[in-house]
């Protein structure tokens, strides 16, 4: 399955995507876009025992330029996904998580 | 025996169908526990490039669906009626903000559509703060009622049907669980307008804002149907109880027929169904089916689908 988390949001400032649930699945990549804006952000995965309290995954941060796709696999996460991010400048986002069985 | 005695047979012998009591021919029967059935993000329209900044603002964030195992914080996975996972629409933390799934078929007839489900409805759990936050709306914790029932908006199932040269209507029912307010309704609505249409924005008719109510933006544009009822919310943001709801139809009338929702039976014949005065193109016997869940506070909202039957007497 996709889930477009962020559809083409502009942000200026850092945000977290909206909880999603994966307890079904076994694997999950991260496709993050820049499609507008000048600026440049960092991204971080983060995981939660219960889409409400957040830790970091890893320390693996994902740097998104301006046009760019950048795309990482998920692995060893539990029920929940998301991202957050560090922004510079002003960013509009399109976030695909794709996530299978 | 007769044909009909062997069908009741079979269905009633049947676990999965057992509990539904479909029309003759069963059209979708979606067990969330083996995926998404075809139940997708709704999204507004955009221009031949591709370009999302032209979907209206206020149906550009209608959030997936996910598969939910209905996890949660102090007693880790629920699961759902049918299995282990449910389909689960989530708003933002933003009041008004509405999460949509919709399904979409085609008719290749006209008569009796009936929609079935098992569904629940929570808000999403508080963690910390201060003393205040048992108090929400009308409700103070007494150790049996929890703010987190008062934090829960409306939730909304309809359909968008469109044939016969292109005459488009909606038919509607929306549980709406608290006001604007945050005060208890706990009654069951329609619209008495249509939905407004990207095309009515395209030709500078509607600009809703972010975050406005898609099916019917005005309040004053809803009308209560049925008796007040009172559902299951069990207290907590964490316990889960599956109500019943059937949905009937009439593509042939275009009108309402009836809605059962657990004991409560509601004649729905006399509640408006408008029509678009204008025809649509490319919409010939649209079917599609849709779940909203509306928060009218900060907090997400949640509607969970254990499962789906959509059957038709044609």
């Amino acid at each position: 399955m996709t889930a477009v988390l962020e559809r083409d949001t502009t942000f200026d400032t850092r945000f977290a995507t909206e909880p999603y649930e994966v307890a079904w699945a076994g694997e999950a990549r991260w496709f993050v876009q820049h499609i507008g804006g000048d600026g440049t952000a960092t991204y971080v995965t983060q995981v939660s025992p219960d889409g409400i309290t957040w830790c970091d995954l890893d320390a693996l941060e994902h740097v998104v330029e301006p046009g760019k796709l950048v795309s990482w696999p998920v692995t060893g996460f539990g029920h929940w996904l998301r991202l957050r991010a560090k922004v510079e400048g002003s960013v509009q986002v399109r976030i695909h998580l794709a996530v299978k069985a | 025996m007769t044909t009909s005695d062997v069908r009741a047979a079979l269905l009633s012998a049947d676990p999965r169908l057992s509990k539904f009591s479909p029309l003759p021919r069963i059209l979708a029967f979606d067990e969330f526990d083996s995926g998404t059935h075809g139940w997708t993000e709704l999204l507004g329209n955009y221009n031949g490039r591709g370009d999302l900044s032209t979907v209206d603002d206020h149906m550009r964030d209608f959030r997936p669906p996910q598969l939910s195992a209905c996890n949660f914080f102090d007693i880790g996975t629920h699961g759902a009626l049918s299995g282990t996972y449910a389909l689960k629409l989530a708003t933002r933390p933003h009041k008004g903000h509405t999460a949509v799934a919709i399904r979409r078929l085609t008719m290749s007839g006209r008569g009796l559509v009936q929609l079935e489900t098992y569904f629940a409805f929570k808000s999403e759990a508080t963690l910390g703060g201060g003393a205040e936050l048992d108090n929400f709306g009308d409700v103070q914790w007494d150790g049996n009622t929890h703010p987190s029932e008062a934090q829960f908006g409306a939730f909304t199932v309809a359909t968008d049907l469109c044939g016969d040269g292109g005459l488009r209507y909606h038919t509607v029912a929306r549980y709406q669980n608290t006001d604007l307010d945050n005060h208890f309704t706990r009654r069951w609505m329609a619209p008495t307008v249509p939905e407004p249409t990207p095309r009515e924005h395209f030709e500078g008719k509607v600009k809703l804002e972010y975050a406005a109510d898609f099916t019917a933006p005005n309040p004053e544009d809803w009308q209560a149907f049925g008796e007040p009822q009172e559902l299951c919310y069990n207290e907590v943001p964490t316990k889960v109880n599956w109500h019943y709801l059937r949905w009937l139809i009439d593509t042939d009338k275009r009108r309402n027929v009836e809605l059962q929702v657990n004991d409560r039976v509601m004649d729905m014949r006399d509640v408006p169904v408008p029509p678009y005065e204008e025809r649509y193109e490319t919409l010939e016997n649209l079917l599609n089916f849709y779940f909203s869940v509306r928060t009218h506070s900060s907090v997400r909202n949640f509607l969970f689908l254990d499962s789906v039957l959509i059957s038709v007497d044609w």
